[in-house]
C-alpha cells in the first residue's frame, strides 16, 4: 500500500480543525470589522483537504484498485466468539477519490467566495436590522465565524460520508449533512423579516429529508440482516454469492471470516444466521429482499437528492444564504444519493425493477423540475429547479446503468451549478448595493426583493466579470458544446437512448426546457434596461468574490476533457471502472453517437433562440407581466410547482393535523379527560368516597404511577431514617453483613 | 535463604509507582521550604510528579500490550494490561484531585501542602492495589489507600463536620479491615499460603480445608466491599461524603472505589476460580442489595453531596453485578472488561459532578443543596450544560459513557445468566433501579434549569479545564466507546 | 498433654481479659486488661516457638503503646467512662450477632478438623515447618527483606502517613489559630 494513502484521515480532521478553531476561537480572530480571519482559516483547512484529495488521487494512479485505510474501531461488541463491530475505516477508491475532488475543490472554491459574500450578507442584516456599528460589529463576530465553522463542518462530514467504508459511517455522514443543511438554511433564522420562513424551510428540509432518512435506515437493517454485515465491500461479495447459492452457502462458506471480523446479526436479534432469508417468521425470496432493499435505498436517495416525491424541500431551502445553496444544495450534499446508488451498484445490478424505477423517477423528476424552473422570477428559485432537474438526469442515468455517465454529470455539474448560484449570488450582492444606494436617497421600499428577476434587468453594463462567468455556466447548463454540460448531459442521453427510449424522450424535453429557461433567465437579468433603480445602481462585486468564479468557470468550460467520449480519451470510465462493478464502459465508437449530441445540440439551441425570440428581442419592461403568461392556467400550474406542495398539504399534512386534532381534542381530551377522567372516574370516585375514607381516594385519582412513586419515595424516608449518624449503628450493620456471609457460606457448605 | 536481587524485584515494572512515591516524600521537605502564601507552588509540583508516573505508564502501556504481564518484588505484584489501565485512571483521578483542591482549599481556608503529598500516598496505595498478587500486599495497600483518606477527610478540622466525617471513617475502615485480616488468616489456614496464584492451587488440591477458605473469602469480601461501598457495608459513605472537603469527597468516591474494585476483580478471579459459584451468588445479592438501597435513599437526599454519596453506593451494584458476572469463566474477559470501562466512564462523569458541586459551594462549605443550584442554567449555561450530561451519564442516557457502562455491564451478566440464574433477576433489579435513579439526577436538572435563583458559581480555570475534560471524556465515552472498550477488554488478568 | 493445659489456661485468661476490657467503665482497668491480653498472644507466640515475635509484642504493645495509652487517658482526664446508650436495642442483638458468629466459627473449625483438614490444635512439635531457626531475628529480618520486601516498605510509608496525619489532625485548630493571630500581630 502507497505509504500516502495513510494520509486519508486527514481529508476529514483538516475542515473539523477548522471548525474547531472557529468555534472557540473565531470571536477573538473577528479583530475588527473586516477581519477575514475566521474565513480564511476555514478556506485553508478546505484548501489543505483539497490538496490531501489530490494526494489521494496521485497513489490511486498506482493502485487503481483502492485500499481501505483502517482508523479506528467505532464500536465493538464481543460475546463469547461473536463480535460485532463497526470500524471507521476510509475507503479509498476511485470512485470516493472523484467525489473527495469535487467536494473538496468546488467545496474550496466556494469557502473564498463566501469571505466576500458574508461580509456583505451580515453587513446587510445589520442594516435592516437598524443596529448602531458596535452592534453591528458584534453581530458579525458572532456570525462570521459560525457561518464559516458550519461550513468547515459540513465539509467533513461530507467527507465523511464519501470515504466511510460501510453503510453505516456513510449513514453519519448522511445525517451530519442533513444537519448541516438544516442550520445553514435557518442561519438568518432571526432576520426580522424572513426570519421565521428561513427556518420554517430548514425545518421543512430537515423533516422532509427524515421521510428519505427512514428509508435509509430500515434499508441499512435489511441489509444487515441479510447479509450479517455492513462493510460494502463484504455485502457486494456476499450479494454476488447468494445470487447463485443460497444464503446457507454464502454466509457458511465465511463463516470463520464473520466471526473475526465482521458483526454476526444473531448476537443482536437472535435469530439464526444459517437459514435461508428468513426474518423470524417470513421467509423471503432473494430477489424479493434484493428489491426491497434497494428500493428503501432510493427513498433514501430522493430524500437527500431532492427527487420525485421528495423534492420539495429544496426550492425552500434557498432560504440560505448563497454559498449555502451553492455548495450544499447544488455541488456536493445533494450528490449524495447519486453516490450512494452508484456505491450500491451491486445490489442494483440485482434489481432490475428498482433501477427502472430509479431511472423513471430521475427522469420524471428531470422533466417535471425543468418545466417549473421556466415559470419562476426568483433567481435562486430557477437555479434550484434547475438543480432538482439535473439530479434527476444523474438519478435517471445510474438507474439505468450508466453509472460513469451518472458520476461525470456530478463533476460537471457541480462546477457550472456552483458557478451559476454564485454569479446569481453576486447578481444580487450587486443589486442590493443597488439598492442601499438608491434606498439612501429615499427611494427604498422594505417589499424590495432583490432576488426577484423581474427586478433586474440591464445589468450586463454593471457587472462585466458576472455576465461572462454566467453565459459560461449557463451555456455549460443548456449543454451547448464543447462546454462541459454537453460531454457529460450527452453521455446520458446516449446511454437512454441505448436501454430506454422512454426515459431519452423524458430527457430530451427536459434539455430543451433546460436550456430555455437558462436563456430566458439571462435575458431577463442581464439584457434589456434595468426595471429597477436598484438595477441601474448595480455593481460588480470584489475580486475575493470573482476569482472563485472565474476559476469555475474555466472548469465549466473544460470539465468535459475529463471524460471525452472518444477512445482513450473516455479517462473516467476507465478510472471508475475499478471501483464501480457495473459501470458500462462502451467499446471503442461506440462512446458517441452523432445523432444523439446533434439533436441534443439543435434542441437546445432551439430553446436558445426561441427564449431570444420571447425574451430577448423585446425585453421585459418595468412592470410588464411575463410574456408567457399568454399560456395562462398552465403558466400558473407550472408558477405553482405543479400543486406539489398544495397536493401534500390536502393528502398528508392537512388529515394529518385533523388526526391530531382529533386525537388531542376529542380523543384525548374529551373521551379520555372528560369523559373517562371527570366523569367516570371521577363520578366513580365520589360514589365510592361516601363509603370509604379520605386516604383511599387519593390513590386512585393519582393513579398507579404516583402510587409506586409515593411507596418509593416512602420506603425511601423510612431507609433513610436507617442513616442515624452513630458509628455503633454502622458497625452493627457490618457485623451483620458479616454473619449473613459466613452463615449463608456455612449453610451452603454444610447442606451438602 | 537469599536477598531477592535486583532482577527479581523488577523496579522497572513498577516505575510509575515509585516515580510517585518518591516524588511524595520529596514533595514532604519542599513543601517546608514554600512560603504559606505560595502552597499552590506544591499542587503545581505534586501535578509535576503525577504527570511523570502518567509519562512512565504511556511507556508502560505499549510495553505490557506486547508482553502481557509480567511479576515484580519476587512475584509480590503483578503488572499487567488490567492494572495498566486502572493506573491510568488513578492517576488521571489525582491529577483531577489536584486541580480541584487547587482553588478549593484556600477558599476555605485549609491549604496545607500535605493535602498534596496525602493524596499522592493513597493514590501509590491505589495503584499497589490494582496490581496485588498477595494478600499481605493487599492488606497493606488497602490500609495505604485509607490512611491518608482518613485524614484528608478531616482537613477542614475546624468543621465539625469534617471531623466527625474522619473519625467515623476511620473507626469503621478500621472494623473492616480486621475482618479482613481475619479473612486472610483463615485463607492462609485453609491454603497455607497468602500468595494469590498458591491459593487457587491450594483450593483445588485440597477439598478438606475448603471451608476455612470459603469462609475466609467471605470475609475479605467484607473489607472490600467496605471500601467499595457495598450493602450492607455502605453505612460511612453518605456522613463520610458529606462532611469531607469536597476535592477529597470526589477523589475517594472514585479512586477508593476503584481500588477496590481492583482488589475484589484481582483476588476474586485470580485466587477463588474454584468457588466462584460461592463468591458469584453472594456478590449478586449484595449487588441487588446495593442498587435498590442506593437508588431509593438518594431519591430523599436534599444535599448534593449526600445525593452523590448514595448515588455512588448505587453504580457499586452497577459495577458489582459485573463482577459478579465474572463468576463464569468463558466471559469473564468481558466481564471485567465491562468492570473497567464501567470504573472509567464512573470515574469521569462523577469527577465532573463533583467540580461541578465545588464551583457551586461557598466559602464556608455551605451551597451543597440542590436548590443552590437553581438558575444555574441562565447564568451558567455551559457549566449547567455539562452537569446536565453528567447526570444523564449517571441516569444512563444515550451519548454519554454511562449508558454504555451500563449496557456492557447488562450484557455481562445476561450472558453470565446460563450458570447462575440468580443474575436474571439482579438484571432486573438493576435496569428498575436505573428507572428509579432518572428520579433525582433529573430533578437536578430540573433545578438547574427550572427553578428561578441566584446561579452563583465561582469557576477558575483548573474548574473550567477540568470540567470540559470530564464531559468530553463521558461523551467521547459514549460516541465511541470502541477503542476503549477494546483497551478494557484487552485489560485481562494475566 | 501439657502443652493442651497450658494453652488452654493462657486462652482462658485471654477470652477474660478481653471481656474485661469490654466491660469495664474505668478506663484505666480497661487498658490494663488490654495490657494482660497482649501478654497472652505473647505467651502463644511462645508457644509457637517464636520468642522473637513473643519479645517484640511484649515490648512495642504491652509496653510502649499502652505506656502511650496511658498517658493519653490521664492527661485527658477520661478514666471514668460514662457509656450510656440510646439505642436500648443495640446491645442485644450486638450479643446476639456475637453469639451467632462466635457459634458459626466453632462449627467452622470443628467441622474442618473432623473431616481432617488442617488441624488447628495439633501439636506444635509435630508441624514440618518447625526448623532450628524458625522465628529467630534472623529469620524474621530475612523474611521482611526478602519476601516481604515490598508489604515491609509500604508499612513505613504508612507509618509516614499516620505520622503527617497526627500532625495535621491535632495541630489543626491550634495552628490555624496562631496564624490568624500572626497575621493580626503583623497588622
Amino acid at each position: 500500500m502507497n505509504s500516502l494513502f495513510s494520509l486519508i484521515p486527514l481529508v476529514v480532521f483538516f475542515p473539523l480543525l477548522g471548525m474547531l478553531i472557529n468555534i472557540f476561537f473565531g470571536r477573538m480572530l473577528m479583530a475588527d470589522e473586516n477581519s477575514k480571519a475566521p474565513g480564511v482559516i476555514a478556506s485553508l483547512m478546505a484548501g489543505l483537504s483539497f490538496v490531501i484529495a489530490v494526494l489521494m488521487f496521485v497513489a490511486l494512479l498506482g493502485e487503481p484498485e483502492g485500499v481501505e485505510v483502517p482508523f479506528m474501531t467505532w464500536f465493538s461488541i464481543s460475546a463469547g466468539s461473536r463480535t460485532l463491530s463497526i470500524p471507521w475505516t476510509f475507503k479509498v477508491d476511485t470512485l470516493s477519490s472523484v467525489m473527495m475532488l469535487v467536494v473538496t475543490g468546488v467545496g474550496t472554491l466556494i469557502h473564498i467566495y463566501a469571505i466576500g459574500y458574508m461580509h456583505g450578507d451580515i453587513d446587510e442584516q445589520a442594516s435592516k436590522r437598524g443596529l448602531s456599528s458596535d452592534e453591528a460589529f458584534d453581530l458579525k463576530r458572532r456570525r462570521f465565524p459560525r457561518f464559516f465553522a458550519y461550513f468547515n463542518l459540513f465539509l467533513a462530514s461530507m467527507l465523511i460520508l464519501v470515504t466511510g467504508s460501510n453503510y453505516l459511517v456513510m449513514f453519519v455522514g448522511w445525517e451530519l449533512v442533513g444537519l448541516c443543511s438544516y442550520l445553514l438554511i435557518g442561519f438568518w433564522f432571526d432576520d426580522p423579516i424572513v426570519g421565521i420562513y428561513n427556518s420554517m424551510a430548514g425545518r421543512k428540509a430537515f423533516v422532509v429529508n427524515r421521510i428519505g432518512d427512514f428509508g435509509m435506515v430500515m434499508a441499512l437493517m435489511l441489509i444487515f440482516w441479510t447479509f450479517g454485515t455492513l462493510q460494502f465491500d463484504d455485502v457486494f461479495a456476499r450479494a454476488e454469492c447468494m445470487r447463485t447459492a443460497s444464503q446457507f452457502e454464502c454466509l457458511a462458506v465465511d463463516a470463520a471470516q464473520m466471526v473475526e471480523t465482521s458483526p454476526n446479526f444473531s448476537l443482536m436479534f437472535g435469530f439464526g444466521l444459517l437459514q435461508p432469508i428468513s426474518f423470524g417468521a417470513i421467509t423471503l425470496s432473494f430477489q424479493t429482499v434484493m428489491i426491497a432493499i434497494t428500493l428503501l435505498l432510493l427513498l433514501g436517495a430522493t430524500g437527500k437528492s431532492a427527487q420525485i416525491p421528495l423534492f420539495v424541500w429544496l426550492p425552500d431551502a434557498m432560504a440560505g444564504p448563497m454559498p449555502v445553496s451553492a455548495l450544499i444544495h447544488a455541488a456536493t450534499m445533494v450528490t449524495a444519493g447519486i453516490y450512494m446508488i452508484t456505491r450500491s451498484n451491486v445490489l442494483y445490478a440485482m434489481a432490475p425493477f428498482s433501477a427502472d424505477t430509479v431511472a423513471i423517477i430521475g427522469a420524471a423528476t428531470a422533466l417535471v423540475a425543468a418545466t417549473i424552473a421556466v415559470a419562476q422570477f426568483d433567481i435562486k428559485r430557477v437555479l434550484a429547479y434547475s438543480t432538482i432537474s439535473q439530479l434527476g438526469f444523474m438519478i435517471a442515468a445510474v438507474g439505468l446503468g450508466g453509472y460513469v455517465a451518472g458520476i461525470f454529470h456530478l463533476a460537471t455539474h457541480a462546477f457550472f451549478k456552483a458557478l451559476l448560484f454564485l454569479s446569481a449570488g453576486s447578481v444580487i450582492h450587486g443589486i442590493e448595493h443597488g439598492h442601499h444606494a438608491t434606498a439612501h436617497k429615499g427611494h427604498g421600499d422594505h417589499a424590495f426583493d432583490p432576488q426577484d428577476m423581474r427586478n433586474m434587468g440591464g445589468l450586463r453594463k454593471h457587472m462585466p466579470t458576472t455576465i461572462v462567468v454566467y453565459i459560461v455556466g449557463a451555456l455549460a447548463l443548456a449543454g451547448i458544446p464543447p462546454l462541459a454540460g454537453f460531454w457529460s448531459k450527452d453521455e446520458i442521453l446516449l446511454d437512454a437512448s441505448k436501454h430506454d427510449p422512454l426515459i431519452y424522450i423524458l430527457l430530451t424535453i427536459a434539455a430543451f426546457f433546460t436550456a430555455f429557461y437558462m436563456g430566458r433567465q439571462v435575458w431577463m437579468v442581464f439584457f434589456g434596461q434595468p426595471r429597477t433603480e436598484a438595477a441601474a445602481h448595480a455593481h460588480e462585486s470584489p475580486p475575493v468574490m470573482t476569482t472563485p468564479l472565474i476559476i469555475l468557470a474555466v472548469l465549466a468550460s473544460i470539465g468535459g476533457l475529463m471524460n471525452l467520449p472518444f477512445g482513450r480519451l473516455h479517462f473516467l470510465a476507465e478510472w471508475l471502472r475499478e471501483s464501480v462493478a457495473y459501470a458500462h464502459v462502451p467499446a471503442a465508437g461506440e462512446g458517441f453517437s452523432i445523432t444523439v449530441a446533434v439533436i441534443s445540440t439543435v434542441l437546445a439551441l432551439a430553446a436558445i433562440a426561441l427564449s431570444y425570440i420571447i425574451y430577448g428581442t423585446k425585453p421585459l419592461q418595468e412592470g410588464q407581466a411575463d410574456p408567457l403568461r399568454v399560456a395562462g392556467p398552465l403558466f400558473t400550474f407550472l408558477n405553482r410547482k405543479w400543486y406539489w406542495d398544495e397536493a401534500y398539504e390536502a393528502v398528508f399534512i392537512r388529515p394529518f393535523k385533523c388526526l391530531a386534532n382529533w386525537l388531542a381534542f376529542t380523543i384525548d381530551w374529551r373521551f379520555w379527560h372528560d369523559f373517562v377522567h371527570d366523569s367516570v372516574i371521577i363520578q366513580f370516585f365520589d360514589g365510592w368516597a361516601a363509603i370509604l375514607s379520605r386516604p383511599v381516594d387519593m390513590g386512585i385519582v393519582d393513579g398507579a404511577v404516583n402510587g409506586i412513586g409515593r411507596l418509593v419515595a416512602g420506603a425511601s424516608s423510612r431507609l433513610r431514617r436507617t442513616q442515624t449518624g452513630y458509628v455503633r449503628n454502622y458497625a452493627l450493620a457490618v457485623a451483620l453483613g458479616v454473619v449473613a456471609i459466613v452463615a449463608y457460606l456455612l449453610i451452603r457448605f454444610f447442606a451438602n | 535463604m537469599q536477598l531477592p536481587i535486583l532482577e527479581s524485584i523488577n523496579l522497572m515494572a513498577v516505575l510509575p509507582v515509585l516515580i510517585i512515591a518518591g516524588w511524595a516524600c520529596v514533595l514532604l521537605v519542599f513543601d517546608l521550604l514554600i512560603p504559606r502564601s505560595r502552597k499552590h507552588w506544591t499542587a503545581w509540583l505534586a501535578l509535576v510528579g503525577l504527570l511523570g508516573a502518567a509519562v512512565a505508564l504511556f511507556f508502560q502501556i505499549g510495553h505490557f500490550a506486547r508482553l502481557g504481564s509480567e511479576a515484580a518484588f519476587d512475584g509480590m505484584v503483578t503488572v499487567d494490561g488490567f492494572s495498566i489501565f486502572l493506573q491510568v485512571v488513578f492517576v488521571l483521578t489525582a491529577i483531577v484531585g489536584v486541580l480541584l483542591a487547587l482553588d478549593y482549599l484556600p477558599r476555605h481556608g485549609i491549604e496545607r501542602g500535605e493535602y498534596y503529598v496525602l493524596l499522592l500516598f493513597t493514590t501509590i496505595g491505589m495503584m499497589i492495589m490494582s496490581m496485588a498478587a498477595d494478600l499481605i500486599v493487599v492488606f497493606v495497600a488497602l490500609e495505604l489507600l485509607s490512611i491518608p483518606l482518613y485524614i484528608l477527610s478531616g482537613f477542614a478540622g475546624m468543621r465539625e463536620t469534617s471531623e466527625e466525617a474522619a473519625l467515623k471513617y476511620f473507626l469503621l475502615g478500621a472494623f473492616a479491615s480486621s475482618f479482613l485480616v481475619y479473612g486472610i488468616a483463615l485463607t492462609y489456614g485453609g491454603t497455607g499460603t497468602t500468595r494469590l496464584t498458591g491459593i487457587a492451587q491450594a483450593v483445588t488440591s485440597d477439598a478438606l480445608n475448603l471451608p476455612l477458605t470459603t469462609v475466609g473469602m467471605g470475609l475479605l469480601l467484607v473489607g472490600l466491599g467496605f471500601k467499595v461501598a457495598a450493602v450492607p457495608f455502605h453505612m460511612w459513605t453518605p456522613d463520610v461524603y458529606q462532611g469531607a472537603p469536597t476535592p477529597v469527597t470526589a477523589f475517594m468516591s472514585v479512586g477508593a472505589k476503584a481500588g477496590g474494585f481492583a482488589a475484589l476483580i484481582r483476588v476474586l478471579v485470580t485466587a477463588f476460580p474454584a468457588i466462584a459459584s460461592e463468591w458469584g451468588t453472594l456478590i449478586a445479592v449484595i449487588a441487588g442489595l446495593t442498587m435498590l438501597l442506593g437508588n431509593i435513599v438518594a431519591i430523599s437526599q436534599s444535599n448534593i453531596k449526600r445525593m452523590l454519596a448514595y448515588s455512588s453506593i448505587a453504580h457499586a451494584g452497577y459495577i458489582l453485578l459485573a463482577v459478579a458476572a465474572a463468576q463464569r469463566s468463558e466471559n469473564a474477559s468481558f466481564a471485567i472488561g465491562a468492570v473497567v470501562f464501567y470504573l472509567l466512564a464512573y470515574a469521569l462523569t462523577n469527577l465532573g459532578a463533583f467540580t461541578v458541586a465545588i464551583a457551586v459551594e461557598r466559602d464556608d462549605g455551605t451551597g451543597t443543596e440542590i436548590d443552590d443550584f437553581a438558575g444555574l442554567g441562565k447564568t451558567r449555561p455551559w457549566m449547567a450544560l455539562a452537569m446536565a450530561l453528567f447526570m444523564l451519564s449517571l441516569t444512563g442516557m444515550p451519548i454519554s459513557g454511562g449508558l454504555v457502562g451500563k449496557v456492557f455491564v447488562f450484557q455481562a451478566a445476561l450472558q453470565a445468566v446460563p450458570g447462575d440464574p440468580l443474575l436474571l433477576a439482579v438484571v432486573i433489579i438493576g435496569v428498575l433501579t436505573s428507572v428509579v435513579s432518572a428520579f433525582y439526577y433529573l430533578k437536578v436538572i430540573m433545578v438547574m434549569y427550572m427553578r428561578e435563583g441566584e446561579g452563583k458559581a465561582v469557576l477558575p480555570l483548573a474548574l473550567k479545564t477540568v470540567l470540559a475534560a470530564t464531559a468530553f471524556g463521558t461523551l467521547v465515552l459514549g460516541i465511541i466507546p470502541g477503542p476503549v472498550f477494546q483497551m478494557a477488554q484487552r485489560a485481562m488478568l494475566k | 498433654m501439657i502443652g493442651y493445659i497450658l494453652f488452654g489456661l493462657v486462652a482462658l485468661v485471654a477470652i477474660v481479659s478481653a471481656v474485661g476490657m469490654l466491660l469495664s467503665t474505668n478506663a484505666i482497668h480497661a487498658a490494663l486488661f488490654l495490657v494482660i491480653n497482649l501478654i497472652c498472644i505473647a505467651l502463644f507466640y511462645l508457644g509457637l516457638n517464636a520468642p522473637f515475635l513473643a519479645m517484640v509484642q511484649i515490648t512495642v504493645y504491652a509496653g510502649a503503646i499502652m505506656v502511650l495509652f496511658l498517658f493519653v487517658i490521664m492527661l485527658l482526664g477520661a478514666e471514668q467512662v460514662t457509656l450510656k446508650s440510646q439505642l436500648k436495642w443495640q446491645a442485644p442483638l450486638a450479643i446476639v450477632l456475637a453469639v451467632v458468629m462466635i457459634a458459626a466459627t466453632f462449627l467452622l473449625f470443628f467441622n474442618v478438623q473432623a473431616s481432617g483438614g488442617l488441624s488447628p490444635l495439633a501439636p506444635i512439635s509435630e508441624d514440618p515447618r518447625q526448623t532450628e531457626t524458625f522465628g529467630s531475628p534472623y529469620a524474621v529480618g530475612e523474611v521482611l527483606f526478602g519476601a516481604y520486601l515490598l508489604p515491609f516498605e509500604m508499612t513505613g510509608v504508612l507509618l509516614l502517613v499516620a505520622m503527617i496525619g497526627a500532625i495535621i489532625l491535632t495541630r489543626n485548630e491550634a495552628g490555624g489559630m496562631r496564624d490568624e493571630q500572626r497575621a493580626a500581630s503583623n497588622e
